[in-house]
């Protein structure tokens, strides 16, 4: 259970982001004001932020340079219906580490919060490990069990981004964002044939798969029970 | 491939304001002229013809006084004196004849009396002039005869010849005037004339990028306040009005797609969370995937036209630079092919010697997927997809062909408008939005889209990529 500090103007919006951090097991906290969330942010303890580009008094992207100013370090996803891609450089660049434009799927916004929540450390080493399966970094090379695993360069980086984020969900947009860097809707089923092909090489006749469909959200990587 | 490469929706024919005897002035002043000249003509002959009546009523005059004045001289001075009146006359216009009572010769130049000439001391033309013993039959011959008491008879002759002369250096002298009078008025007309076209022309060249779209160009007034600056009055207030209802139309279908986008996207929480929470297998699980799915083509319908209006409102260049477009392909491809392996097509890369070019990456790759992402929808299985970039006379070329069904060449232009569907395309869903998207990144770059038909079947979209005057 992870503490959220949620500051946003809009009551609804603010429901609906509370509700659905609730059903993912999270304590949040709320305010409806820029200066209030300011406080909050410097005060307590959150693990992240849910942070609305637009608020009375003081608005997020003030808000959030005078909290990385401070020092403090907590991961903020920054909310915003102005959805141009010169509003999200600023954004990011102010200190957010995700930006989403209203309006959004719950489920989506809940996938990128879990993501900043558990930020990986830098990685270890050059190998990734997940259950048997292990991807090596240096010759970009996977094995399943021992068994080599023939990738090409994009499902390597396919592979990487799932197991970086292992036991998480991944929406097709934070996959498409991640992997490919880009930010439009490359329309639904691109994703899913990539999905697909890397799940056939990483299962490799094995079943259950070790890449699970999300219905309606998108992909988890995770060791088989 | 046989493609003609004119532009099958190339820009309708102008009326050509290359030829500056169009306009309204030089029309006015070709008019002017030849009323002008009519006129001359008219004025110089009555002028001409008035003088020459005169001097001819003045000679006649001349020769009638002096027919009776020898009538009534003594018979032995009549030589005499018809000798002075030819010695007198320098030029030789004058001739005369003495005939006795019974018509034969006796003296002077003449020595035949002309058959039809009347005996009346009245001067007559003679049509045929009077043959002279000197040779000279004369021009036109005008002449007298008289019977004297005597019984002798007189015959005075007269070349007009030189009374003719002067009519004829009247004419000329008036023609002189009336061409140095018409053709600098032509001239100046046709200077005068090219004003008002040039600036037909400044109005024509600012009407370009309205044509284009960009409602927000105005036409130029300049400072005479003329009836064309009048005009460009009255069509920039148009303008603004066009400007503004566009505007509000744009406006309020944003909002509705905007205002519909927030409890579409309530409605596919809740399905979600429906779904999340009903077991698997029951006959509700599968309505609800339904649901879901329709909830997501709605909301990819909303998002497409959002981004649609969102693209067609950017105006800035910052995001522009020199990108490979080589890496765009490559990217678009690798995005791609797994995609059309699925669906049996052969998807093949063709990269031409093209470098750079100056665009946004992002949403240059965003076009080419489009483009890529149509083609694999449209061709049947076991069709092929070519994407190319080549080098063109029109700049760098982007191509994606397919072998499906094509475009009509009457539906090309109605491709690109929002929602439209070919009639053949009923139940594939999404085509319209897709090509719009590419045709407001294409019109955002000044890049140039053109659909034309692949051999020998199927769609061939070509984006050339070198920024027009936008």
């Amino acid at each position: 259970m992870a503490r959220i500090l949620t500051i946003e103007d809009d009551a609804v919006t603010a429901a609906e982001i509370i509700a659905e951090l609730q059903i993912h097991g999270h304590q949040v906290d709320y305010v409806a004001s820029g200066s209030d969330g300011l406080a909050k942010a410097l005060g307590g303890s959150y693990d992240a932020i849910t942070l609305d580009r637009m608020l009375p008094e003081l608005d997020g992207l003030t808000l959030i340079v005078r909290v990385r100013e401070a020092g403090v370090r907590t991961p903020v996803l920054m909310i915003s219906a102005l959805s141009d891609v010169d509003e999200r450089i600023r954004g990011l660049r102010a200190g957010g580490d995700d930006y989403m434009t209203k309006p959004f799927a719950p489920d989506e916004m809940a996938a990128r919060i879990e993501v900043l929540l558990r930020r990986e450390p830098p990685t270890q080493g050059t190998m990734l490990r997940v259950a048997d399966l292990e991807l090596d970094l240096m010759t970009r090379s996977a094995r399943r069990a021992g068994a080599l695993i023939e990738l090409l360069p994009l499902e390597f980086r396919l592979l990487d981004y799932l197991m970086r984020h292992s036991g998480q969900v991944l929406t097709r947009t934070m996959i498409f964002e991640a992997v490919w860097g880009y930010r439009f809707d490359p329309g639904t089923n691109v994703i899913d044939v990539h999905m697909a092909r890397l799940r056939r090489k990483v299962d490799a006749g094995r079943s259950p798969s070790m890449i699970r469909t999300v219905r309606g959200c998108g992909y988890v990587l995770a060791e088989l029970p | 491939m046989t493609m003609p490469e004119q532009p099958p929706d190339a820009a309708p024919p102008t009326i050509a304001l290359s030829d500056s005897w169009r306009s309204s002035t030089a029309r006015l002043i070709l008019t002017y002229g030849a009323l002008f000249a009519a006129w001359s003509i008219i004025l110089i002959g009555a002028i001409s013809w008035e003088t020459a009546r005169y001097l001819e009523n003045l000679v006649d005059q001349i020769l009638q006084q002096r027919i009776h004045f020898l009538a009534t001289v003594d018979h032995s001075r009549l030589p005499e004196l018809l000798d002075a009146t030819t010695a007198l006359d320098l030029r030789g216009v004058m001739s005369f004849g003495l005939f006795d009572p019974d018509s034969r010769y006796l003296l002077g130049d003449i020595d035949q009396l002309p058959a039809e000439l009347p005996m009346d001391g009245v001067v007559h033309p003679i049509p045929r002039g009077i043959p002279r013993l000197s040779g000279d039959r004369g021009r036109r011959t005008r002449g007298v005869a008289l019977r004297r008491s005597d019984g002798l008879v007189l015959l005075l002759a007269r070349d007009y010849g030189t009374v003719d002369r002067v009519g004829a250096i009247i004419r000329g002298s008036l023609f002189w005037a009336m061409s140095l009078t018409l053709i600098p008025g032509l001239l100046g007309g046709y200077v005068l004339a090219r004003g008002p076209l040039r600036r037909v022309r400044s109005i024509e060249a600012a009407i370009q990028p309205i044509m284009r779209g960009d409602l927000r160009a105005r036409l130029p007034i300049s400072s005479r306040r003329d009836e064309l600056d009048m005009l460009a009055a009255i069509v920039n207030r148009m303008l603004e009005q066009i400007e503004r209802l566009l505007g509000e139309v744009k406006g309020v279908s944003d909002s509705i797609a905007h205002d519909l986008r927030t409890p579409l996207t309530r409605l596919r929480t809740q399905l979600y969370r429906l779904q999340r929470d009903s077991p698997d297998g029951e006959g509700s699980a599968l309505l609800l995937e339904r649901c879901l799915g329709e909830t997501d083509a709605l909301l990819d319908r909303f998002r497409a036209l959002l981004r649609i209006s969102e693209l067609e409102d950017l105006h800035r260049r910052a995001g522009f630079r020199d990108i490979d477009l080589a890496d765009i392909l490559r990217r678009a491809h690798e995005l791609y092919a797994p995609v059309a392996e699925d669906k049996a097509l052969g998807f093949s890369l063709q990269i031409g010697p093209v470098t750079t070019v100056h665009a946004d990456a992002d949403l240059l790759f965003e076009a080419v997927t489009n483009l890529v992402s149509n083609a694999i929808k449209f061709t049947p299985a076991g069709g092929q997809i070519v994407l190319r970039s080549s080098a063109s006379p029109q700049g760098a070329r982007i191509e994606v062909c397919d072998s499906g069904p094509g475009i009509a060449p009457v539906e090309r232009e109605a491709v690109l408008q929002r929602f439209y569907r070919t009639p053949r395309g009923q139940q594939r869903p999404g085509f319209g939005l897709g090509l719009s998207i590419v045709a407001a990144i294409a019109k955002l770059h000044g890049f140039r889209l053109e659909i034309g038909a692949n051999e020998p079947t199927g769609a061939r979209l070509i984006i050339y990529c070198s920024a027009s005057a936008t």
